[in-house]
């Protein structure tokens, strides 16, 4: 172990309150047990909270936050956000754009000069600087301030962005990166051909926790078989996909089955669907993992995950999952564990659900096959050995590197 | 209606997901044959589905098929519904009217627009088996090329041994 190493953990966003996505806390739970193992751990974010406007809503300054050094930037505020959109739907699409169009996207995203500066000013600091997720102007910017000492959480997909020829030069350029999982590292071997001593795979430890299966339904007399959906509700996440499958399997199978979601967005359902949908909105740790204990199956159609912890948290709470089988990473957590089934087509889900919903020892098997993979790969100390020799690997890395000779 | 589900053997070892799903692809084929998924509403669900499976070719395979059981429309697949609790008695009936009034002119739209989706999904689908052919053509044909230029390859090596 490194002694009092100094990590910089730099992302758009501090994952504080409800909206904040899974890249975010993945990077402050990082932080937070990087600390514990006695390296010198400082977090530096923007003062925004909400992804959509980048308004500045939190003070600008140094505060300790759950434990955390925390330097809270202003976003910059001369964004040209319509050139920004015009240019990031044809890059979202795989269009037709030019190196320049990639800059005045990435010079328009969320961005923060005193972040960046503040960054320069540590240039004498040997510190590894951690950045997180890939898709923003900071992360871009704030990666290309110390190159060589700049370690990516990327929490990369399989989408328009990835292609860009500015993320590539991002990934080549940066000493190392940490990856969440297996298929992800292999998405971006293959994306900017990257040699396998720049990359680890480390995620994120879960913590395991114990709650009863029949304390959902008591608590809101909901009594009927559900499965569940937990997370945002957007087009991204699969949620319209999930709610045009789930009606269609309710009027072809005729089967009385409900679908309850936790998580923030708005339910753009059918009418006739209305009624069979519990929308508990955003709730309690506690409660969500007792909606999920008590569900025949927990249902995952996103195809853009780079970790999947709701997906983790379902096995915790022993219940058997369904992924869409177009996600790398959900796909590979179900063969990998046994705990889950997955579906390209209607008529794969219709099958999948039918079979776990028509045999609970299979579920109740498939649940608990579930857990023991989330215990087994997932447990803080394994995720805390993976960070430590990460960190390890890139320093040799940067010793073995050619000095450059001075002029 | 559809319910069937095959009767799955959990195996004292333990789970298999890939086993599983090998035998629900297996199902499927079966159902599939028996025309269990000859249903317009599927076409429908897959809508939100397209974007991610737009470059797998099989599952373009499968939504042609889709599009070919959702193309002929059912004119009177519907029901006359009223939503607001006062008169609705009255309200269907008079919508009833309106309906059978109008049919003279609906029924000539929509044999037209029959027709029109028809000769597209079949354009599509002679679309779609011209470049699957020639796609597969093409593919045999590199395959064999590769395979030869091996053998020149190798006859070269050992001719300079």
């Amino acid at each position: 172990m490194s002694g009092m190493q100094h990590l910089i953990f730099v992302s758009p966003r501090f994952a504080e309150g409800p909206t904040v996505g899974g890249a975010e806390t993945l990077l402050k739970l990082q932080a937070q047990r990087a600390q514990k193992l006695g390296y010198e751990a400082t977090f530096l974010t923007t003062c925004a909270r909400d992804h959509f406007s980048w308004r500045n809503e939190l003070e600008p300054g140094l505060r300790r936050v759950d434990g955390l050094n925390v330097h809270f930037f202003p976003v910059d505020e001369n964004r040209d956000i319509a050139a920004f959109l015009r240019i990031q739907e044809s890059i979202s699409r795989n269009g037709s754009y030019t190196p320049e169009d990639e800059q005045i996207w990435l010079a328009n995203s969320v961005n923060s000069s005193a972040l960046c500066d503040y960054l320069r000013k540590q240039e004498n600091d040997n510190a590894w600087v951690i950045i997180g997720p890939y898709l923003f102007g900071l992360t871009w910017f704030a990666a290309q301030v110390r190159p060589d000492k700049t370690l990516l959480v990327p929490c990369l997909h399989d989408e328009g962005f990835a292609y860009a020829r500015a993320i590539k030069e991002m990934f080549c350029k940066a000493a190392g990166i940490l990856f969440n999982s297996e298929p992800e590292k292999e998405l971006a071997k293959k994306l900017y051909g990257l040699g396998e001593e720049k990359c680890a795979v480390v995620g994120m430890g879960m913590n395991p926790f114990e709650v009863s299966p029949s304390a959902f339904a008591e608590k809101h007399d909901f009594h009927k078989p559900y499965i569940i959906y937990s997370g945002r509700r957007e087009t991204g996440k699969g949620t319209p996909l999930l709610l045009d499958y789930f009606a269609l399997f309710r009027k072809r199978t005729d089967l009385d089955l409900k679908i309850v979601f936790t998580g923030s967005g708005p339910i753009d359902a059918p009418p006739e669907l209305e009624k069979h949908i519990l929308d508990l909105g955003f709730v309690p740790e506690q409660d969500k993992h007792e909606a999920m204990a008590g569900a025949l199956a927990f249902c995952h159609p996103s195809v853009n995950e780079s970790f999947g912890i709701v997906l983790l948290e379902a096995w915790l709470a022993k219940t058997p999952a369904l992924v869409h089988a177009q996600c790398a990473v959900n796909r590979y957590h179900c063969q990998k564990s046994n705990g889950g089934l997955w579906f390209d087509s209607y008529p794969e889900f219709e099958e999948a659900l039918l079979i776990l919903h028509n045999n609970r020892p299979l579920r109740d098997r498939m649940g608990n096959a579930g857990e023991k993979y989330v215990l087994r790969e997932y447990d803080w100390k394994t995720i805390e050995k993976k960070f430590v020799s990460a960190l390890e690997q890139f320093s040799k890395n940067s010793l073995a590197k050619p000095q450059r000779s001075p002029r | 209606m559809n319910s069937e589900t095959p009767a799955f053997s959990i195996d004292a070892e333990g789970i298999d997901a890939e086993k599983i799903m090998a035998e629900i692809k297996a199902s499927i084929a079966d159902k599939a044959a028996r025309g269990l998924y000859r249903d317009m509403r599927i076409a429908q669900a897959e809508r939100a589905n397209l974007v991610n499976l737009g470059n797998d070719e099989n599952f373009l395979k499968y939504y042609i098929e889709c599009l070919r059981n959702a193309v002929f429309v059912d004119i009177n697949d519907f029901e006359i519904r009223e939503k607001r609790r006062l008169g609705a008695f009255l309200l269907v009936a008079f919508k009833r009217i309106v309906w059978n009034l109008l049919k003279f002119y609906t029924y000539r739209l929509w044999s037209q627009q029959n027709q029109i989706n028809g000769l597209l999904v079949t354009a599509i689908e002679s679309l779609d088996a011209k470049y699957r052919g020639r796609i597969e053509a093409l593919e045999r044909k590199l395959a064999a090329a590769d395979k030869e230029k091996n053998i020149c390859h190798k006859d070269a090596q050992e001719s300079t041994k």
